[in-house]
Parts: structure tokens; sequence; C-alpha cells
């Protein structure tokens, strides 16, 4: 097992560098420059060429590259272009807030997710499982843009039951967070609830039609119990893997949400990054963004395997 | 003689000759109250005394608003701005969100009150030119301290014209300031008295050092620029209590402020990075103010009276640029054609639900009391078109128009593909990011400048100078249109050094009628500033470049 898990970080910290550089190659090919971005388009040439020189993106790309790559990895993530500030404040906490949101939209999507699809699985091809998985696919095509503003109107405005912005007064308590995190994490569990469910459905459809699930019924097991110890435990499975590569989503691509609710999470801050060109401000929130999901899927791994002694042999060959 | 006539004399005494030009401008009836105000203080009339002149020639310098609701003391003001762009740094600030900080604790040497249409003695009490405009001189206000209580001084006031002319520094005043102001030009005389050498007269200078030049907030002398967002430190009526990075600031009001102590007991600011969550969050009661929109996308807030709605004049435009230099537009004609096909009237209500106005390819509009108002409008008018573009040899042109997806502009683009498709011109449109559009915002670099047809958006400005330089004069920076005609060169050498109002709407006409004979650029229309509060806000005092005075705001 730890060799496994060994060879899975190696293995995150090379794809890692691979994005770093990436991201740092992409960067070059946008248009426009630092300078430029922050003094305006109509500044003159020659403040911008100083700004420019201030900053340090008029040195060779190499050189750039190096001189951030060495501070990343000695734990400084430098100043960013843009605001002028160091990058480490302001990426933990959008970090944090990411999480937060991210960790809500979980709790409630994948339970929900989950007993949905069993429960479509377990009534396959009638109206219920019709229902659920027709609801699911329909949530999962609606925007986040169109189903944040149907609920801003109707709890924000309407109802007037609900804050509009998700971002909580600072200093609050769990439960005020809780209350203004809601709204916003609604459409994400709409989006991704007919996802996991799907996947549930179709694990737990498909153990349902296996061999040791006929053998469990034959020997004479209650249905419930069946289904507890031997269809989830395998049907889950795939679901776990699902769960896990929605973290990247659910952590960086939010930009929609975090606009609307007015949340300043790390979606935003690569997304306003990327055009201003604010180079260690991109790199520094996409890798993030990225440990985060390899960090997901190593424990999805990990997970999968305490599940599946199958996958735990192969590994340690 | 009447009794106002001898209140008139005794006003005259001892005022110069270029105020008593104005005083006689308004006697004879050339020029109106708005504009009176407006060229009165530019050259330093006090506001009382313009009142007082207003008043012996029978009319009222105050301003025809509503009257307030009952006005409270207290309460914190929730206010939606955009997102500060980049670091709040007064030598670099360019947007919108930023400059509305940096007026929160900063104030300028003068004014542009956008309500009242005049400049106002802001640091500075009195300012007056030389003969021919090309020294200013600016008497500052006695016993103004920085919210850290160190007193503010003409030291200050140099150091910090000195930093935003210095060509040296990435300075975004240096697009004001290049040809007009030197850092050697700024010159200290005592404690309260500061003079301005230009490289060049200049009668609308008073505007480049007001609040129109959004960076020219007074800052202590040896201020660091880039560490300025830490402390905010400035003359203001607010001082800062919380800057948070990308999501809001607030503000308490600044012990040591030398005007009138504010209303309220603090402001807090809200970041947004678009329009439509401010509008939400004005509905949803998560804030009192929106400090800035635009029409497009806000019915919400215009439909009804739901809210209160600030409307200002401003001079935002959008410019159309044709190269003069390439085919099909080398001849004027082809240029009148695309100006005659558009609908203007059909634009300002379509796209600006009716707040703005229609222009007429020159950059005077009412903003502008040197506007020479006699030149007519520019009307739809398609068989003119049609007749234009075959004088200029052709039946029909295609062309590719490049323009920038920002605000209302790609829709504009859309209306003007379909106004001049209708006189047999085809455009193909290139709507890019901003960023791909600007390039690198010089010649050879850039789809914006080098463009057969651009489209471009201009923001507000207090004097049309700026419009009639960079995107004119032959070289012109902004010359997208690449025109070059000696005679509008000089004439606007001649409008910039003019210091009297009527030397320079004379020069205006000529400008105007030049620029509508030759067409290199087509503006469809000017926008108004706006800005929305719930009902219970009184006291906002807005500029149409974005920035908001709380000094009065209330909450009732």
């Amino acid at each position: 097992m730890l060799r496994f898990v060994l060879k899975r970080v190696a293995l995150a910290l090379l794809t890692l560098w691979i994005l770093s550089v990436i991201v740092f190659l992409a960067a070059q090919v946008l248009p426009g420059d630092p300078g430029r971005s922050i003094l305006g388009n109509l500044a003159a040439p020659s403040a911008v060429r100083t700004l420019d020189h201030q900053l340090g993106v008029d040195k060779p790309v190499l050189t750039q590259y190096w001189t951030w790559i060495s501070h990343f990895v000695q734990g400084h993530p430098g100043t960013s272009y843009q605001y002028q500030s160091a990058i480490g404040p302001m990426l933990t906490g959008a970090l944090g807030r990411s999480l937060k949101l991210a960790a809500l939209a979980f709790i409630i999507v994948v339970p929900l997710g989950i007993f949905g699809g069993v429960l479509a699985a377990l009534n396959v091809g009638r109206p219920l499982d019709r229902l659920i998985s027709t609801v699911g696919l329909s949530a999962t095509t609606v925007p986040e843009f169109v189903s944040g503003i149907i609920l801003i109107l109707v709890f924000g405005i309407g109802l007037s039951v609900l804050p509009i912005s998700a971002t909580a007064p600072p200093g609050s308590g769990f439960f005020t967070q809780l209350k203004y995190l809601i709204m916003p994490a609604v459409p994400l569990t709409l989006i991704l609830f007919g996802y996991i469910s799907r996947m549930a459905r179709a694990g737990t459809a498909e153990a349902l039609e296996s061999d040791y699930a006929r053998t469990a019924t034959l020997k004479g097991l209650p249905r419930g119990v069946m289904i507890r110890r031997h269809v989830l435990r395998n049907s889950l499975l795939p679901t776990i893997t699902v769960v896990a590569t929605q973290t990247g989503y659910l952590i960086g691509g939010l930009v929609i949400v975090e606009t609307l609710f007015r949340y300043q999470g790390i979606g935003s801050l690569v997304y306003t990054a990327a055009t201003h060109k604010d180079f260690p401000m991109l790199e520094a929130g996409v890798l993030t963004i990225g440990i985060v999901y390899m960090v997901a899927t190593l424990l999805a791994d990990i997970m999968f395997a305490l599940l599946n002694p199958r996958i735990r042999l192969r590994a340690a060959e | 003689m009447t009794s106002s006539d001898h209140e008139l004399d005794r006003l005259r005494r001892g005022r110069s000759e270029l105020e008593n030009h104005y005083i006689d401008e308004l006697v004879a009836g050339r020029l109106n109250r708005r504009d009176f105000l407006r060229r009165g203080s530019a050259v330093g009339i006090s506001v009382p005394l313009l009142g007082a002149i207003l008043s012996a020639c029978g009319s009222s310098a105050s301003s025809s608003t509503t009257p307030p609701p009952a006005a409270k003391r207290g309460g914190t003001l929730r206010v939606a701005i955009s997102a500060p762009a980049a670091a709040v740094n007064p030598l670099t600030v360019a947007d919108a969100g930023g400059l509305c900080m940096l007026n929160q604790t900063g104030e300028f040497l003068i004014f542009d009150n956008n309500l009242k249409l005049a400049l106002e003695p802001m640091l500075a009490l009195k300012w007056s030119p030389n003969g021919d405009g090309s020294v200013w001189t600016f008497k500052l206000r006695n016993g103004v301290m920085f919210s850290d209580g160190s007193p503010m001084t003409a030291d200050d006031v140099v150091y910090t014209f000195q930093q935003l002319a210095e060509p040296k520094n990435a300075s975004n005043a240096l697009s004001t300031f290049q040809g007009v102001l030197s850092p050697s030009g700024v010159k200290k005389i005592d404690a309260t008295t500061v003079e301005f050498h230009l490289d060049a007269p200049n009668g609308n200078f008073p505007y480049l050092v007001s609040s129109d030049n959004y960076n020219a907030i007074v800052v202590p002398k040896g201020t660091d620029f880039a560490k300025w967002q830490g402390t905010f430190i400035g003359t203001g009526a607010f001082k800062l209590k919380s800057y948070a990075q990308g999501s809001g600031a607030s503000f308490v009001p600044n012990p040591h402020y030398w005007g009138t102590k504010p209303l309220l007991a603090g402001t807090e600011f809200k970041f947004y990075s678009s329009q439509q969550p401010q509008i939400l969050a004005l509905q949803g009661g998560d804030v009192d103010v929106i400090g800035q929109f635009v029409p497009a996308g806000a019915t919400a807030l215009l439909n009804g009276s739901t809210y209160r709605i600030i409307k200002l004049k401003a001079a935002n435009h959008r410019e159309l640029s044709m190269r003069c230099d390439q085919a099909p537009f080398t001849d004027a004609r082809a240029r009148q054609a695309v100006a005659y096909s558009l609908d203007r009237k059909g634009m300002v209500t379509a796209l600006l639900q009716g707040d703005g106005s229609e222009a007429n390819d020159y950059p005077f509009g009412p903003r502008f009391p040197s506007t020479d108002p006699s030149v007519a409008q520019r009307n739809q008018d398609i068989p003119k078109a049609k007749q234009l573009l075959s004088a200029a040899g052709h039946s029909s042109i295609n062309v590719t128009m490049d323009t920038e997806d920002y605000e209302e502009i790609p829709q504009l683009a859309q209306v003007i593909k379909a106004d001049a498709a209708k006189a047999g011109i085809n455009i193909n449109l290139n709507i890019e990011s901003q960023s791909n559009y600007y390039g690198k915002a010089t010649f050879g670099n850039s789809d914006w400048l080098d463009g057969t047809m651009s489209l471009v958006d201009y923001g507000d400005r207090g004097v049309p100078n700026v419009f009639l330089n960079a995107p004119l004069v032959s070289g012109g920076p902004w010359n997208a249109a690449h025109f070059k005609n000696k005679t509008y060169d000089s004439l606007v050498k001649q409008y910039v050094a003019a210091l009297d109002l009527q030397a320079q709407r004379k020069v205006a006409g000529q400008i105007e009628r030049l620029l509508l004979d030759q067409t290199p650029l087509v503006i469809p229309y000017w926008i108004d500033g706006l800005t929305a509060s719930t009902p219970s806000v009184g006291g906002l005092n807005p500029t149409s470049i974005a920035q908001l005075y709380l000094n009065q705001a209330y909450m009732s």
C-alpha cells in the first residue's frame, strides 16, 4: 500500500511540474502585457514600458520562469503583478472559501446522488427510475447562471429569506456562513446530481445483475442485507472516481457562481489572473487547483484500493 | 440703472479681464447659466461669487434637484462598485473601481462637480492664468491635514504633480500631461502657493488638475505610491478602515478632515466583477447604492420608480474610425456614406434606453460649453449615402470592422452592420476580447489602430482636449483613422491655447465643420453616466467617470 501511495505521489509531482510548464507557455501566448492591463488600454507607451520593467516582465521568459519556480518550491509564491501584494495570503484565503463551498456542495450532492441512483437502479424501468433519470439529466443541462439567477430572484429578492451574496460578514459563525453558502451550493448540486446519480445507478444495476448478487439472493440473504453488503460496496466504486474527478471543477471552475454571488474563490482569482497576464498568480492558482485535484484523486484511489482488493494486489505486484 | 446693474458693477470690480469677459458673455446672453458656472469656475471665480453674479443677472446658481428626504446622522452606507482591476496605486490606477477607491480618501486641487456642472475649490481655493494661459497659479487651502494628522502644504502638491508628470514613472496621468506639463514646470512659490509653468498655453488646464484627472489626488511628499494601498492616506472626509483585495473596502470619517464632517458613521464598498450581480444586490437589499452602471442590461433599475437614478450628462462615447489611407475609405465621400447610413436616434433608444444623446461625428457634445451648437445634426439618409458611395466610385463595398467585446459595443456593431448594409456597405464583424483588440496599442501591433474600420470606446472627460488630440491629429498615438490634415492640426492648437469661451467656440465651429466634411470617424452617440440607489439614500455626489463622493451622503 505504501509503495502504491509513493508511486502515485511521485507521478503527481511530475504532473504538477508539467502543468506549470504548460501554464507558463500558455501565458506567453496570451495577448497583451501586464503593464498595459494595469495602466489601461490608453496609457502612454513609455509608462507601460516602465511598469513592465518594474514588474520584471521584460526579462527573458526562461529567466522569469526560473525566478518564479525556484521561489515557489521554497514556499514563496511571490508577488502578484496585478495587485502588487503577496500571493500567499490571497491564495490561501480564496482556497479556503472555495473549499468551504465545494464541501457544502459535496455534502448535499453526494448522498443525494447516490441515494437517487441506487433507488433508480432498484426500480429499473419503472416510473420512479424514469423520474430520477429525467430530472437529474435535465438539471445537469441548466447552466449555473440560469439556476443561480432564478434562485436569487425567488429566495433573495422575492421571498427575502436568503442573502444574495455568498460572502458572510467577517467573523460570522458556522450557521451564518452556512446560510450565506446555501444558495450558491444549489446550482452546483443541480449540475452534479444527474452525473453522480447516473453513475450510482449504472454501478448498482450492474452489481444487481452479477453472479455474486444472485448467489447471495439464492443462499437466502434478505434483500436489504444483500444490497448493503454485496451490491453497494461494488457499485459505489465508479461513483467515487466520478466524485473525485469533479473536485477540480468544484474548486477551480466556479467562476460564474463566484461572480454571480460575489464570492472570491480560487476560480475567479485564476480567471482574473489569466485575463491580466498576472503570471505568478496564475501559476500559483493553477498549481494549487492541481494539487487539490491530485490529492482528491489520490484519496479516491486509496479508497478504491481499500474497497477493492484487486487494485491493491495489482499495484503491489 | 437698476439696482441689479449696480450690484453687477460692484461685483465686476477687481475681477480680471478674463473673468469680466465671462460676465459680459452672460449679460449678452451668449453664455447660459450652466455654461457660465462651468466656464467661470474654470478661470477661478469662486462659487459664492458666481452665485452673486447670476442673481444680479436674474438667475439662480442652485440646481433644480428634488428636495431630499429627511437626512439622518449615522449608519453605514453599502456601495456596489466594479472590483478594482489592479492595486490601488494613485500613479497607475486606470479603471472605474480603482479610481472610485482613490476618491474615497483622496482629494484633488479642484473638484469637477458634475451635478452642478462647475469646477469647485477642493484643496485649491483660487486659481488664475497669466495673460496667455501658459502659467497657472494655485492658492492652496489653509489648515488642511492628511488623515495621519500631518499638515498638507505646497511641498506635497509639488511632489504629487512632479511624480504624475515624470516621464520615467509608470504614470497613467502621462496620457494627460505629456506635452502639457513637465515635472520641472511645477513650482512652489510659498507654503500655500503653487505655479504650473506649462509646455504650451492651455486654456483648460484647471480641468487637468481637477477630479477629471482621476490619478491626481494629493499625497504627502515622499509617498511610495506602490505602498499607498496600505494606508490610503489622503485629505478627504473618510479614512481607510480595511481593504480586502478583490472583495471590498470600508471607510470611517477622518477626524482631521478640513470640511463639514460626514453624516455617515461609515461606508462599505463591495466589489463585483460584473454589472448584473450589482443590480441583483441592490434589488435584494444587499447594497444601498450602485456607484456606476450602464443602461445595457439595467432595465430593472431604469423602468419604474423603485430606485433613485442620478443621470449625468457625460462625454462617454464610441468612435468608429475609417482608415483614410486605405481603400475604400481614401475618398471622404465613402466615409460620409457610412455616417449617413446610421440611425442614431434608434441606437440611443435601443442600445442606451434613451440615456444618452445623438452625436455628430466630432468630439464636441452637450457636455462641453465650447461646442458650437449651430452645426446641424446628421441624420440617417440612405439615398444620400448611396449617392455619396457611387460618387466615390462604388456601387457597394465590402469591409471588415474590428471591435471589442465591451459593454453594448457588440450590439452597436450589429446595428451599424445592419444600417450600413441598407446603403450597400457590407461589413464583416470581427469582435474580439479587449486584450486581443487593443493588442500592444501601437501602430502595426493592434487591431484597434490597424483595422480598416475600427470601433472603440472612450470614457468621459471634462474637456474635449484629449478627444481632439490623440485620435485625430496627424501622428496622434490613438489615430486609428490615420487622419492627416494640417488645417485640423493647427485649429486644435488654437483651440487648446484659447482662453476665453468665445474664441474656443469659434474654433470649435471650424473644427466641427472640417470633421463633418472629412468624416475620419463616426461618433454615434454620447452616453450618460448613471448611478442608482434605494429611495432612502440621499446626498450622493457621483461624477461621470465613476467617482463617488459621500461627504454629504445620508440614509433616511
